[in-house]
């Protein structure tokens, strides 16, 4: 499997870690990635009020992806909703379509494109992926979060339904970990309000992290960089504020789904998140070492109900003297 | 109370020429949106119902220099909901797109931080072509916050910086020139 790649200015930056799990994850899975040149931002929701240029700015990116043959994934929601967007408005709107190849100075043609966590379960597939897992996530609860971008307008992102979305709840029972009922699960984070309404933004996002605390969660799964940001980043001014205490690890699906291909902290940038995540992966460990130990006990159990071997008690008993 | 003599009958006209703005005159005022929108339920102020209303109305100069047009979070849940199809969140931003061309051009004034922060982050694009996390957001809040704000940034930067989370430098592409190209044809 081979795609394009546009990776979004965040990924470079604040998000690194979402780029570094991306890249990991794809080659322990054999999923080859080549990031498109000289791309550019896709204007992101600071610009996409102004419908032309954020759909010029995208546009310029699928023009350079359609250069390959490949189709273009991308990991980041906004950037994913932000290029979808202006296929579909220059597809729709002529005179939107002139002005565009007017100031590109080149005729536009679209790419095939999706994001990443479509990829991963409907191209690279469930069963796939469940057959690589080396550390099922046993006895771990997951909250899936899916935010707004990834799942509306549903006119441009038709991979799942965007009212009661289940892509990632299926992904993470896939990796053996459980996906609680999370009412939030869709609803907004208010990142994009985070630098002018900081008080808003942070109480939308408190109503999600209390969501994911109260439905027994270990961790919240995210998919795109902003809802990260505020879901993780500001948590703990959001803790500070609100005078709470959430605790709550953020990670994104890529890192989720590194964990149970068996890769380490650092190749998946766990280190990088700001709430530690170090918890969450005791928990693992700890839960896979139950998990062994009572193998470990019904396999003797049943080897003395055979009548084989005495009583492991006595074993011990007799290296005492 | 509306003074009739002050609505201006072709506004609604005026958003439905916008790349966005098109659906405007489908919307029936039915509260579908308002009643799904989640920044609602935080500030019962912000009422996309009654931004629609007054839009259809011609309240222009009420609607654009009002901050409340600037605080749709754009998580399109009153999009998906409107049985409609008026596409609120691309009218909210034909209404912030014309807002700031009317601020421009000092018509109208818009005391609003959310406007700010698009403005550098757009401003941040055009000189670079990616955006410059560090210098957008560092200035940003110097410029809003103050001192006071910068200090109560400071731990996160630096626990941002230490983790590699944060370039001290722009990431520039080569092709600046068409980026820019690109604001002149479409910021307009």
């Amino acid at each position: 499997m081979k795609f394009s790649y546009y990776p979004g200015c965040t990924l470079h930056g604040s998000a690194s870690e979402y780029d570094i799990s991306t890249r990991a994850v794809c080659r322990a899975l054999g999923i080859e990635l080549v990031e498109i040149e000289d791309w550019n931002c896709c204007g992101a929701l600071e610009g996409s009020s102004n419908k032309a240029l954020s759909t010029a700015l995208s546009a310029r990116n699928i023009v350079i992806a359609s250069k390959t043959s490949l189709q273009l994934v991308m990991p980041c929601s906004i950037c994913s909703h932000n290029l979808a967007r202006a296929d579909v408005s220059i597809r729709e709107d002529s005179r939107l379509r002139q002005s565009v190849e007017q100031a590109l100075g080149t005729s536009y043609t679209g790419v095939r494109m999706k994001h990443l966590l479509d990829v991963m379960v409907n191209e690279f597939g469930l069963e796939n992926l469940k057959g690589r897992v080396t550390r099922p996530l046993t006895g771990i609860k997951a909250a899936p979060y899916y935010g707004c971008l990834l799942v509306r307008p549903s006119k441009i992102c038709r991979f799942d339904n965007p009212k009661n979305p289940v892509t990632m709840d299926n992904l993470i029972r896939a990796l053996g970990a459980d996906s609680p009922q999370f009412r939030h699960k869709v609803k907004c984070c208010g990142g994009s309000l985070l630098m002018g309404k900081e008080d808003i933004a942070h109480n939308l996002s408190l109503n999600i992290l209390s969501e994911a605390k109260a439905a027994g969660a270990d961790c919240l799964v995210a998919a795109c960089p902003m809802c990260h940001t505020m879901l993780d980043g500001q948590q703990g001014m959001i803790e500070k504020h609100h005078d709470v205490k959430l605790d709550m690890p953020v990670v994104y699906f890529t890192q989720l789904i590194g964990i149970a291909l068996g890769l380490g902290e650092k190749e998946l940038g766990l280190d990088r998140n700001m709430v530690s995540a170090s918890r969450l992966l005791d928990s693992i460990c700890k839960k896979q070492q139950d998990e062994k130990m009572q193998e470990k006990r019904e396999k003797q159990d049943t080897g003395n109900t055979d009548g084989d071997m005495g009583h492991p008690g006595g074993h011990a008993g007799g290296m005492g003297k | 109370m509306i003074k009739t003599e002050e609505l201006d009958p072709n506004f609604k006209y005026e958003i439905a020429s916008m790349p966005g703005g098109e659906r405007i005159k489908y919307c029936f005022n039915c509260t579908g949106c308002t009643v799904s929108c989640p920044v609602n339920e935080i500030d019962r102020e912000f009422n996309p119902r009654k931004i629609l209303r007054q839009s259809l109305l011609g309240m222009r100069k009420e609607v654009l220099s009002s901050e409340l047009i600037w605080l749709c979070s754009s998580c399109y849940a009153c999009y998906e909901h409107c049985p409609q199809d008026v596409r609120i969140t691309e009218i909210m931003g034909a209404l912030r797109t014309i807002a700031e061309k009317e601020a421009h051009r000092g018509n109208i004034a818009v005391p609003c931080d959310k406007r700010k922060f698009d403005s550098a982050f757009t401003g941040s694009i055009k000189k670079h072509g990616r955006v410059y996390e560090a210098m957008t957001i560092a200035g940003f809040i110097f410029r809003t916050k103050g001192i006071g704000g910068m200090l109560a940034y400071t731990p996160m930067g630096l626990a941002m910086l230490r983790k590699g989370k944060l370039p001290l430098l722009p990431h520039g592409i080569k092709g600046k020139k068409q980026v820019k190209a690109i604001f002149e044809m479409m910021h307009r």
